[in-house]
């Protein structure tokens, strides 16, 4: 199906629906259509065009044409097209149609919305606060252009998380509270169980207790070329993939050429993100269950990963290696021998541990049957990446709407019908395998030439959508192009956004025992890299470190640096 | 006289060697981890450190408070039970009944106290805790009442000494694998350290522990650790043994060190299972004990 199959389609059903369309990439297409027909175009999109929704953002227009806009994203993955559905939104009035009824995995997209732009979703089942903390003001809207991306709203001294009533089921149930600090889940995160001995039967979700408001940020005070930075920093272990999405939404909405040199240098820079997440993952997936032996092999295995990206960028993490129009390093012969030599290593002991993992069958005891997920919820949910292939759903950014170098590329996704977490395993461990696969395709085919391409000031109000396949799923940025030199609005979807909403599902009936590891199973992406601050208990003094001290406390404590 | 000297002796050797084997084992797990590991006196660090630390008083009621002064005293009091190189301090007739009880009785304290703490965490540990008791302990009891059976006396050195003397019946070498299957949830190792499970129910019954009755709670469970490894080596391996009290003392020592070992390693390459599981396991270990005992009283 193409755009101007859906363009007919949505005219036939609904009339007059359409106000405008555009097209400014053959893979994109932005509609703008009446508020009240939202709800049917929506209904066509995703019952009977079968797509997805891949994101959607508020976006405060009002100091340019009084307005507001609400965008809801699709993506039709078997045709390689994002559409992008847009309606104006009266700020003296501002409501919309819910499409929660719709499409589940809109929750908190809407709530998303009505949190920080004030744009409230008639009709949505559950319209309690998920993002703003639990003490900001009722009336006080963060996106909205005229709130300064200063302001501190007073405090207030009673807090209570916004966790719904228990149902009826639930009412003479434990209630077992993990979180909001809980050891196994490195992240603040709230998790309230109902459960009749081991068994749960209910469970509620508070999060977002670190949102540093960094789309605020960005439409304030950074420009083009300081996001990618801060965008990087959104995860502490996909962190690439982010900056690398922001600078394919604003290439694609400034209709940037990158040179091809580096579409690989980035692309290889995302499979290798995938390698290093995805043993870490493992690792972590094993230690929840108590096996700490395979997640201290895990994690041997991978460190030469991050001594390799050390070599390559400067960074164990947070590469810092995007910017809008290209990379900031070259791979050089030399650093290609390395990453394939690297490869080799953990290639064959990737095999090794993986193939004596799968062997055993305690740990496929515990993780087969447990935290399933079928097929149709993981539609409805709209998740992403591993967690949809393990369910039967064949999506794959990298397929679907392909980007940088991957249409060069010859590599078949990894799907599994099982729908639990054993599944979502296999489907990891074979995308290891395809990552490292990937990369000595690259290294053999990278083109020669620049690594940034020229361009002048990019044009204001344009749109873009990127999507990259990170670790964790399809990683999504929508940009609207803006007049000083910086994005007028930048909206994030994370690939742990919609998995974390199928959490719910996945728990139910399943024992505590299977808590750890059915969160672990989502791969949710923890992220929170904060300075170390130390309190004096006699003097009350609090020191924080400088990042020279904590390097020289670790220097002491690891006697030998791995630099030799 | 020398049963006073003998049970002191089994009493400070188990509170004074229990942090340093369970040092050792953290050594030898950092190792099958690849990994360099803690000093081998960090059990004893750790212990210090918990010492001097401030008590949170996570609960303040009479059970709570008391309950890791029993659960050490009942691990001390078992230990006046078994035989560390041959001689047993407390031994007298019917000694292998009272000694299934008192070993019983630490995991019960633990759970008192874990219950009077009142977190939801504890309840969930202490209930994996009294179900795993109920499996494992009939295995306890049916191993030793064979050896029993086989040397037609309750007094435990009796039942070694027939042991030692003649060649291992089919009953005693059952019996004494099952004993070393329920060595795992004894001392709380993986794969059956349900109760406890750290990355589910943070330490369930010690959830409100702090301090210095969570040092003593500590405490009590690497010497559990040592006594139940002790009895075993000394009741269902008993050789070799020699003439000399010293020599038979420190290949005792030599032994409780392998099979601690091996308990560690077993631990190191199985992920922890559910309590439905562990129980389904333990109810064929039960029925593999109950088929030794119908051996021993057939006199195989």
């Amino acid at each position: 199906m193409n755009s101007e199959n859906v363009i007919a389609a949505i005219n036939e059903r609904c009339p007059g629906a359409i106000v405008s369309s555009t097209q400014p990439l053959p893979t994109r297409l932005f509609l703008t259509v009446n508020k009240a027909n939202m709800p049917e175009v929506a209904d066509y999109l995703f019952n009977s065009a079968k797509a997805r929704l891949v994101v959607s953002a508020g976006t405060d227009k009002s100091p340019i044409n009084g307005t507001y806009e609400v965008s809801y994203i699709f993506s039709l993955d078997q045709d390689q097209l994002m559409v992008a559905v847009k309606e104006i939104v009266d700020p003296a009035d501002p409501r919309v149609p819910s499409l929660t009824n719709i499409i589940p995995g809109a929750d908190w997209h809407e709530r998303e919305m009505r949190d920080l732009m004030g744009i409230v979703p008639e009709g949505h089942p559950d319209p309690r606060r998920l993002v703003v903390s639990d003490d900001w003001p009722e009336d006080v809207y963060p996106l909205r252009k005229d709130f300064p991306y200063n302001y501190k709203p007073p405090r207030v001294t009673e807090i209570k998380p916004p966790m719904r009533e228990p149902k009826e089921n639930e009412k003479q149930a434990t209630v077992l509270s993990i979180g909001p600090f809980f050891p196994t889940l490195e992240e603040g995160a709230y998790f309230r169980l109902y459960v009749e001995g081991e068994q749960i039967i209910g469970s509620d979700y508070r999060g977002f207790y670190a949102h540093r408001g960094i789309e605020k940020l960005t439409e304030t005070v950074l420009d083009y070329n300081q996001v990618p930075f801060m965008a990087e920093r959104i995860c502490g272990i996909c962190g690439f993939v982010h900056s690398a999405t922001y600078c394919q939404a604003v290439e694609s909405a400034a209709e940037i050429e990158i040179p091809p040199r580096a579409k690989y240098i980035r692309s290889i820079m995302l499979e290798l993100e995938r390698i290093h997440s995805h043993l870490l993952w493992l690792g972590l997936a094993v230690h929840y269950l108590g096996f700490d032996t395979v997640l201290m092999q895990t994690w041997r295995i991978r460190e030469p990963l991050m001594w390799l990206t050390e070599q390559i960028t400067g960074n164990r993490k947070t590469y810092g290696m995007n910017l809008v129009g290209g990379v900031r390093r070259d791979i050089d012969a030399e650093t290609a021998g390395k990453i394939l030599k690297t490869l080799e290593k953990i290639e064959a002991e990737a095999k090794d541990l993986i193939a004596a993992a799968a062997e055993d069958n305690s740990i496929k005891m515990r993780l087969e049957n447990v935290g399933t997920l079928s097929k149709e919820d993981a539609r409805k949910i709209c998740v992403v990446g591993p967690t949809a292939r393990a369910s039967g759903v064949a999506i794959d950014t990298r397929k679907d709407h392909p980007y940088l170098a991957y249409p060069d590329l010859d590599f078949k996704i990894a799907v599994q019908q099982g729908c639990d977490i054993w599944a979502r395993t296999l489907v990891r461990a074979e995308e290891l395998f395809t990552s490292i696969s990937l990369i000595r395709q690259m290294i053999d085919k990278m083109p020669a030439g620049g690594i940034m391409a020229d361009y002048g000031p990019i044009p204001p109000w344009r749109e873009g959508i990127g999507a990259s396949e990170a670790p964790r799923g399809e990683c999504a940025h929508y940009v609207i192009t803006g007049p000083d030199n910086r994005p007028y609005r930048w909206r994030v979807r994370a690939s742990t956004y919609p998995q974390l909403q199928s959490i719910p599902k996945m728990l139910d009936k399943m024992s505590i025992a299977d808590f750890p590891i059915i969160v672990g199973s989502i791969d949710p992406c923890f992220s929170c890299t904060e300075r170390v601050i130390a309190v004096d208990t006699r003097s009350k003094n609090i020191r924080t470190y400088t990042q020279q001290e904590l390097l020289a406390m670790s220097h002491r404590n690891f006697g030998q640096g791995r630099r030799s | 006289m020398t049963n006073i000297a003998v049970g002191v002796f089994n009493i400070l050797l188990v509170l004074l060697a229990a942090p340093l084997l369970d040092g050792f084992l953290r050594k030898v797990r950092a190792r099958i981890h690849s990994r360099q590991g803690p000093p081998v006196l960090q059990s004893y660090y750790d212990l210090a450190k918990l010492m001097v630390k401030e008590d949170q008083r996570g609960a303040n009621n009479f059970i709570f408070n008391a309950a890791p002064v029993a659960c050490l005293g009942s691990v001390l009091l078992a230990a006046l039970f078994v035989p560390m190189g041959g001689v047993v301090p407390l031994g007298f007739a019917g000694d292998i009944l009272v000694l299934v009880y008192i070993l019983t009785l630490a995991p019960i304290f633990m759970c008192l106290g874990g219950m009077a703490s009142g977190s939801p965490y504890a309840y969930v540990g202490v209930s994996r805790e009294i179900m795993l008791l109920m499996v494992v302990e009939p295995v306890l009891a049916v191993a030793l009442i064979s050896t029993a059976i086989k040397a037609n006396s309750l007094v435990l050195v009796n039942c070694i000494d027939r042991y030692v003397s003649s060649p291992p019946d089919i009953s005693l070498i059952i019996g004494a694998i099952a004993f070393f299957l329920i060595l795992q949830p004894e001392i709380s190792k993986v794969p059956f350290d349900l109760a406890e499970a750290e990355q589910e129910i943070m330490e369930g019954p010690l959830i409100e522990y702090s301090g210095r009755k969570l040092a003593l709670l500590k405490w009590s469970m690497y010497s559990k650790q040592i006594v139940l490894i002790a009895l075993f080596a000394g009741a269902f391996v008993p050789w070799p043994r020699t003439g000399f009290l010293l020599l038979n003392i420190v290949i005792a020592l030599i032994k409780i060190l392998i099979f601690a070992v091996l308990v560690e390693v077993i631990a190191q390459v199985f992920p922890r299972l559910k309590i439905s599981q562990a129980i389904r396991y333990f109810a064929i270990v039960i029925a593999v004990a109950l088929t030794g005992l119908v051996l021993a009283v057939m006199d195989l």
